[in-house]
């Protein structure tokens, strides 16, 4: 058995399991946020139990659309509200921040356990280990209410790393490069499992970022491993980190992908430095190296958003809110942000926008006409200051 | 099942969630939603060629994106009565399956026009257009028996005997 096989082994109490076998998995972890709790409120009340399986193991996050921005978006954080204190489960309701960070900051599970979220970016988890399946909100429903869920064992496949990557490649360049490798469905109902000396190049915070976007190349889990080659697994490349450049996804795939380099002089006037994807303090890091003492290109709205709170706190705490000011640039509330176009920072027709997000899809930061394009913190940073996509120099 | 019938609306490949229902729909009331269904669609203006009862034919990863379980209901707030396609992405098919609305593997958007009528019986796994019957892979047994129910939550309280 792979790792990814192991895992769901021991999470369905299993000896042994295969590809294709159908398993009930015990959860360790439960979440959704605000835009598919309230469905999955509503589903958990129709099922008809009287309590969650385990209160501490849930959490509601209300990260897509704070602060509201219509009464109905304020009436569903009143929903989840009422339900948090119904059955005792924490709701984290006043912009703490994204549901995979604060996953990761407040209930820190461990490599192996299965985490469930109401969200496609669940395999974020990951980067540090956990097993992370996203559902909709009906699956959530039924894990609340029986600390269980049902699913196949996956294909998996298995990406060894090697080498050393340059100074200016980073875990959101590796995972645009696969994207532009495998397409957007290849990973479907498959698991994208890496593992390999290269690893060792990637902090935690890029293995999140790598794993937050499995899901755009279709993956149902995407983990990272160990340095050891796994057995077992459907597909099995090898990859040197030494062979990678920055990459960027252009409009409106995010399997859409060239060397940014192809693409560099390309005018913007937003760009977003932010999200589940790239909102960590070593994201941040890369602003701020490159922001310092420099202003951004007076065209360009620049966005920055922080993960979480915390790491909006650890920003302050070493100076780097006022470098980012000062460079011009906004810093918005930790959360969602304008990642997926309900608010703050939508787009017209006339706007080139490049971001750290995880999708570009038409549409997605509100007008269908909007160019969107994807790319690292460093090669946003780079792009900002100077007003047209560029190839980050480190 | 009963056999669906109706118009056929054929779209390309990788319809993804935002664009079956785009994001600014989020903050809208949940009842409302079939409004925005595919309101986001790109090349298309879905309004033109849309009908209540209409099926849609797609290429490969439909649904791909978001997990918003509110994509599915748009749809079928807005009468889909079925969508078909060379493949969906994962979550999306689960939710759909999850809510009782029927999405189903044939690989048929290359034959298919917009506008063509067809037939399907999707136990048996057949399209009939222009009188000509065509064999594909039936749906499983497992999502037609929830399907029948409406959904899995139907089906699961009444598997397990719970009333009101």
């Amino acid at each position: 058995m792979n790792l990814v096989e192991k895992y769901l082994a021991k999470a369905s109490g299993k000896d042994t399991v295969s590809p294709g076998m159908d398993l009930t998995c015990r959860v360790s972890y439960v979440a959704a946020h605000d835009v598919t709790a309230p469905i999955a409120i509503k589903m958990f009340r129709q099922i008809g139990v009287k309590k969650v399986f385990d209160p501490e193991r849930v959490a509601l996050i209300v990260d897509h659309i704070y602060p509201a921005s219509s009464e109905k978006a304020r009436d569903n954080v009143w929903t989840m509200d009422d339900f948090a204190k119904e059955f005792g489960v924490h709701i984290f309701k006043r912009g703490e921040g994204v549901i995979h960070q604060l996953m990761y900051e407040k209930y820190h599970a461990q490599p192996g356990e299965l985490v469930v979220i109401a969200d496609s970016h669940t395999g974020t988890c990951g980067g540090y280990g956990a097993v992370g399946v996203g559902v909709g909100s009906t699956e959530l429903a039924a894990a609340m209410a029986t600390g269980q869920l049902d699913l196949e064992v996956p294909e998996v496949v298995q990406i060894h790393l090697t080498g050393k990557r340059p100074a200016n490649v980073f875990g959101k360049d590796l995972i645009l490069y696969l994207g532009s490798r495998f397409g957007t469905d290849h990973l479907v109902d498959r698991a994208l499992l890496f593992t390999g000396p290269g690893i060792e190049e990637l902090s935690i915070s890029e293995r999140m970022t790598v794993c937050n976007m499995g899901i755009e190349l279709g993956s149902m889990i995407t983990l990272f491993g160990t340095t050891a080659r796994e057995p077992d697994t459907a597909e099995d490349l090898e990859l040197d980190l030494g062979t990678l450049e920055p990459m960027i996804a252009r409009p409106f795939s995010p399997a859409n992908v060239v060397p940014v380099k192809e693409v560099a002089g390309t005018a913007v006037t937003q760009v977003v430095v932010g999200s589940c994807t790239n909102g960590r303090l070593p994201d941040m890091e890369q602003v701020v190296n490159a922001f310092r003492g420099k202003k951004v290109d007076p065209a360009v709205n620049t966005l920055i958003v922080p993960a979480s709170k915390e790491v909006l706190e650890q920003m302050e705490e070493r100076g780097w809110c006022k470098i980012i000011r000062d460079a011009g640039a906004t810093i918005l509330n930790p959360g969602c942000g304008p990642c997926f176009g309900a608010h703050e920072g939508l787009t017209s027709a006339r706007d080139v926008v490049v971001s750290t997000t995880n999708r570009n899809f038409p549409g997605r930061m509100g007008c269908m006409k909007a160019n969107i394009y994807l790319a690292s913190p460093a090669t946003a940073a780079a792009t900002a200051l100077a007003g047209k996509i560029t190839v980050p120099t480190l | 099942m009963d056999i669906i019938k109706g118009k056929v609306i054929v779209l390309g490949d990788d319809v993804d969630t935002d664009q079956i229902l785009p994001g600014y729909a989020m903050a809208e009331p949940y009842d409302q939603l079939g409004k925005f269904a595919m309101a986001g669609l790109a090349g298309v203006d879905f309004k033109t060629v849309y009908e209540p009862g209409c099926i849609l034919v797609a290429g490969r990863n439909f649904g791909c994106g978001s997990s918003r379980e509110q994509a599915p209901i748009a749809l079928q707030q807005a009468k889909i009565a079925l969508v078909i396609a060379k493949g969906f992405a994962r979550i999306f098919r689960r939710n759909s399956i999850n809510i009782g609305l029927p999405v189903w593997v044939a690989d048929v958007a290359d034959s298919l026009r917009t506008g063509d009528q067809i037939e399907v019986d999707l136990e048996k796994g057949t399209i009939t257009v222009n009188g000509e019957k065509k064999q594909f892979q039936p749906m499983s047994e497992n999502v037609v028996k929830t399907l029948s129910y409406g959904g899995l939550i139907p089906r699961v309280r009444a598997e397990l005997g719970i009333k009101d």
